[in-house]
Formats: structure tokens, C-alpha cells, sequence
């Protein structure tokens, strides 16, 4: 049998598995909307901490990191450090955000600064972003997964086909069974990529190379600059790794896939997943290191920095057959892992963001087949976005998965400001993602900073201002959220 | 230890741990020289802050007062 032979028939081995474990983590679960987007509240520590490191451990971090590695040197450690703190403010809001949720019964970002500000807007804009951001999101994770079983077979199965049956599973585990599905498959995702991602990035350093520290060595006699931040011959400058850095961090649990766990998990639990946390981070390492090892072995210009991990698997290294179709799986496990989380969450934000504001007092039957079938139509217009998208589409998309980050003045100023009002948080919003836009496509950067800051800026300033210009809040919205603990002890001892 | 002050202490060792591994501060260490445990110097150091956040975080988490309560409400 030939290599590609054994490539196709692990990966489809792996995509059996795959939906095989979300339709029966689904199973005879009952068909309840609090199922459905939140698992009943109730997913344990495991699990939680599959569905979080699997959805930062996408197609971005096993394709992407080494690209990052092997085209911009130092830079791509900015990819360790956001993932490891970015997490850490979830250990104070995410327990508080638990709280609001399960008092006022939410499970979205659009829900939750609905209740907070009153305000049918709000909900309206921050699910449209989210749809774009998530699109966009989802065809990188498409592009990788077809990408991969089309190099993989040597070019047997085209790009459409290997987009269709690797995500098509995930539209039918996550449709059929909400998020249980989705973080159990996590679980098994999660594994197979950690295990694979060490084997492969140790294979690949021990055969070009010998040992990290002569490869190392050798990089930065022959590229002096390209292993620092700022030098003659780096790729970044120190400003705009900073703030590549701190928009990355603060937009990591803005993400609505990553910010409605907090109503997934219990406390203990939210807390206990960012303290292992830092350990999926540290995973990223050997992803870096094959990146690294390419350099010398492939010239760069011969390959897109993208897709330098399975070239190097199938043109350059001498490996069997069976390996470099774990190495298929594991990819398609990175891809799919974020893609589930997505495809859920997108279903969710635009069900309670946009159908329950147009349609408030939905029966729980309607709500639950609405959700479904989002999932499948949301999937479908990713898919076709994917395979067909233009340039202007792509911009737009590129434009919302900026503006993500955009999101986080309106939450941290739910939780913790009083005086923030509906008034600012849009002006706030809509002009942090203007600034963003702007310098994201049409101006060139200020200072090196990265635009997703300069939004923020902007963002920040005008909520405030405009906040003390208008009316404040109903006080009884806003003690439901910073002062959450006094009224739900008040609320205990009154029953 | 009351929740506030726990908050405090929390939010002050994510940031004293976080700002080595931005500018300024990253720039006093930006070299791959000398190659440490088989990793250039200024890739080791993050790694290195990363090791010792988590260690922090777990030692926290053991503080932490609001952990001491029963957990079947919340």
C-alpha cells in the first residue's frame, strides 16, 4: 500500500472516532435549551479544559505557529505568552459572569450585556460582529482541514471534498448534541494533538538537525536579528510585539466561544482550568521548534509559511506512511476542535443576540430548533464562504475578527463600572472597531501599534465621556452585576 | 483574607509576571544568546515566566478564601 493510502485511511479512521464520540456524548441528554447551550451547567474540569485548550489549539497554532516560526523568527513567541496569560483574568470574572448567568439564566455575550444595559442594540451589534468574526474563524479552520487531506493524498481529494466531510461531522455532532458534544470530542481532540504535536516536533528537530541547541546555534550565526524582537534583521519591531501581545491577551476571553464557558462550569471548575492552563501553552513548543528546524532545510519563497509543517512532513522528511497520517489527524483534530466551540457559539449568539430580540418570549421548543438549525445554516454559509469568498467578503470578515477585542471595554465595565451606560458602550463599540478597520486596511500602522489598541483607545475614551453624559443606569440592572454576590445572598436568605 | 484583597494580590502577580515578558522590560534579555537548555536565551525566559506564573497561580489557588465554601450552590 502506498503512503497516501495509509494517510487517507487514519484520517478518515480519526474523523469516525470523532463523530462517533460527539453523537453519543449527545445522546439521551433530552432536548432542553439549557442542554443544548450549556450542558446544564454542569461539565466537569476535563472537559472544560479540552473545550478551552481546544479552542485556542486550532488549525492557527499547528499551521500557523510554525509558519510563524520558520518566516518571522522571535516574533512567534508572542503565540506562548498571550495563550498562558490570557487566560488569567477568567479565574476573577469567570466565576462572577457564572453567577450573573445562572441568576438571570443566560448563556451568551449578547445576553449578557442585554441584561446588564438594557438595551436591544447592543445584543444586535455584538451578534453581528461575532457571526462575521466567526465565519472568518471558521473558514481558516476549513482552509487548514482540506488543506491538509489535499496534500496528505497527494492531491486525490480536492479542496471542496475535504472541507465538506471534515467539518460537515462537526455541523452533525454539534447540531444533534449542542456543547456536550462538542467538549467530549474536545477531549478526544485535545489528546491526539498534544501526543502527535511532541512526536512530530521532536522527529522533525532529531532529523534535520540532531539537537535544538546546534540548531539554534546555527540560525543565529547565519540570520543574526531574526531570534530578537527589534534588531537589524528582525521581522517585528518591540511596539508592535507589545501590542500584539496585549490585543491578543485582552481579546482572548472576549471570544463569545471561550466567555460562555464561565456558565458552563462551576466555580472550582473555572478555576482549576486556568490553573493547568499555562500547561496548553507550553504545548505549543514543539510546534514552534519544527517551524524553527525548517529554516536551512526548505528556502523560504518554495512554500506559503502556512503550510510548512506538512511540507516538511511529506516532501522533506523521510517518514512512514502511518505517521504522516497521524500527523493529518492531529491537524484535523486542531482544526476541529476550535470549529465545534465555534459553530456552537455562533449558533448561540445569533439565536438569543438576534431572533430573541426581534422575537422576544420564544417558547423553549422554537428556541431549541432555532439553535439547530443555525448551527447547520451558520455551518453552510462558512463552508460556502470558504470554498467560494471574495476579496472584498474577506476583508469585512478580517475587519469583525479584529474587532472582537473591541468587546472588552462593554464587559469589564459591566462587571466592575456602575456608571457605564448603553449610550457610551455602542459609541464605544462602534468606534473602537472604525479605528480598528481603519487602521487594519487603510492607513498605515501609528507608531507600530497594533490597530486593535488604537481601536481600544478610542473605545475606552468615548464609553467613559459619554457615559457621564447620559442618564445612568437602572440601578436594579446594574446591582445584578457589580454587586452580584450582596444580591444573591440577600436573595438566599429572603427564600 | 477577605475576596477583595484577594483580587488585589491575584491581579498583582498576573501583571509583575506578565510585564518581564513585554517591552521594556523584554528588552534587557532580547538575544538568543546564551542558548539555554537547548533554547535561545530570550525563548527560555518566557517559558521561564510562564513556569513561574503557574506555580504562583496553583499556591494562590490554595489561598484563595472563597475556595474554603462549600460548593453545591454559587
Amino acid at each position: 500500500m502506498q503512503d497516501w493510502q495509509y494517510a487517507l485511511i487514519i484520517m478518515l479512521a480519526y474523523l469516525a472516532i470523532a463523530l462517533f464520540i460527539g453523537l453519543w456524548a449527545g445522546k439521551g441528554r433530552g432536548g432542553s435549551v439549557s442542554e443544548f447551550a450549556v450542558a446544564g451547567r454542569t461539565l466537569g474540569m476535563l472537559v472544560t479544559a479540552c473545550l478551552m485548550g481546544g479552542a485556542v489549539f486550532s488549525a492557527f497554532s499547528f499551521l500557523g505557529a510554525p509558519g510563524w516560526a520558520f518566516d518571522r523568527g522571535a516574533p512567534a513567541y508572542y503565540i506562548i505568552v498571550y495563550t498562558a496569560f490570557g487566560i488569567l483574568p477568567w479565574y476573577i470574572i469567570g466565576p462572577k459572569i457564572r453567577k450573573i448567568g445562572v441568576r438571570l439564566d443566560l448563556y451568551t455575550v449578547s445576553g449578557f450585556l442585554f441584561e446588564r444595559f438594557r438595551n436591544k442594540t447592543i445584543p444586535i451589534l455584538i451578534a453581528i460582529i461575532a457571526l462575521f468574526a466567526f465565519v472568518q474563524y471558521l473558514a481558516t479552520q476549513m482552509k487548514g482541514m482540506a488543506y491538509i487531506f489535499n496534500i496528505m493524498t497527494e492531491g486525490r481529494v480536492p479542496i471542496w471534498l475535504g472541507a465538506l466531510i471534515a467539518y460537515g461531522i462537526v455541523v452533525i455532532y454539534v447540531a444533534t448534541g449542542g456543547l456536550r458534544a462538542a467538549a467530549w470530542s474536545d477531549v478526544f481532540q485535545v489528546m491526539l494533538m498534544v501526543v502527535i504535536s511532541w512526536v512530530v516536533g521532536i522527529a522533525v528537530v532529531l532529523q534535520l538537525h540532531g539537537n535544538t541547541t546546534s540548531m539554534f546555534s546555527r540560525i543565529a550565526e547565519e540570520r543574526p536579528g531574526f531570534l530578537e524582537i527589534g534588531a537589524e534583521g528582525s521581522t517585528m519591531s518591540p511596539a508592535a510585539y507589545t501590542t500584539t501581545i496585549l490585543v491578543s491577551l485582552i481579546g482572548l476571553l472576549m471570544w463569545p466561544h471561550l466567555f460562555s464557558k464561565s456558565y458552563s462550569s462551576k466555580p472550582k471548575t473555572i478555576k482549576r482550568t486556568v490553573l493547568v492552563y499555562p500547561i496548553f501553552a507550553l504545548f505549543l513548543i514543539p510546534l514552534l521548534l519544527a517551524g524553527f528546524a525548517a529554516i536551512g532545510a526548505v528556502q523560504s519563497g518554495e512554500v506559503v509559511p502556512d503550510e510548512i509543517l506538512p511540507y516538511l512532513i511529506t516532501n522533506v522528511l523521510q517518514m512512514p506512511g502511518w505517521l504522516y497520517g497521524l500527523v493529518g489527524a492531529g491537524a484535523l483534530a486542531a482544526a476541529m476542535s476550535s470549529a465545534d466551540a465555534i459553530t456552537h457559539s455562533a449558533s448561540m449568539e445569533f439565536t438569543n443576540g438576534i431572533i430573541h430580540q426581534v422575537k422576544p418570549d420564544m417558547p423553549e421548543r422554537t428556541t431549541l430548533v432555532t439553535m439547530r438549525t443555525a448551527v447547520v445554516v451558520i455551518g453552510g454559509a462558512a463552508y460556502l464562504v470558504t470554498i467560494f469568498g471574495g476579496q472584498g467578503l474577506i476583508a469585512l470578515l478580517l475587519g469583525a475578527y479584529g474587532s472582537i477585542v473591541q468587546f472588552a471595554p462593554a464587559v469589564y465595565s459591566a462587571l466592575y463600572w456602575r456608571r457605564a451606560t448603553a449610550a457610551g458602550v455602542i459609541a464605544g463599540l462602534l468606534l473602537g472597531a472604525s479605528v480598528n478597520y481603519y487602521y487594519q486596511f487603510m492607513a498605515e500602522p501609528l507608531f507600530d501599534i497594533n490597530p486593535g489598541i488604537l481601536g481600544l483607545i478610542a473605545n475606552v475614551i468615548v464609553m467613559v465621556g459619554l457615559s457621564y453624559a447620559t442618564k445612568p443606569p437602572a440601578i436594579d440592572a446594574v446591582d445584578g452585576f457589580v454587586d452580584i454576590d450582596k444580591v444573591t445572598a440577600k436573595e438566599t436568605t429572603m427564600k | 483574607m477577605k475576596k477583595r484583597t484577594f483580587n488585589t494580590i491575584f491581579i498583582t502577580v498576573s501583571v509583575l509576571a506578565f510585564l518581564p515578558l513585554i517591552f521594556p522590560l523584554y528588552g534587557l534579555v532580547d538575544s538568543p544568546m546564551p542558548i539555554t537548555l537547548g533554547l535561545p536565551f530570550n525563548f527560555f525566559w518566557v517559558i521561564l515566566w510562564i513556569l513561574i506564573v503557574f506555580t504562583a497561580v496553583v499556591i494562590l489557588y490554595f489561598l484563595d478564601p472563597t475556595n474554603k465554601i462549600r460548593e453545591d450552590e454559587d
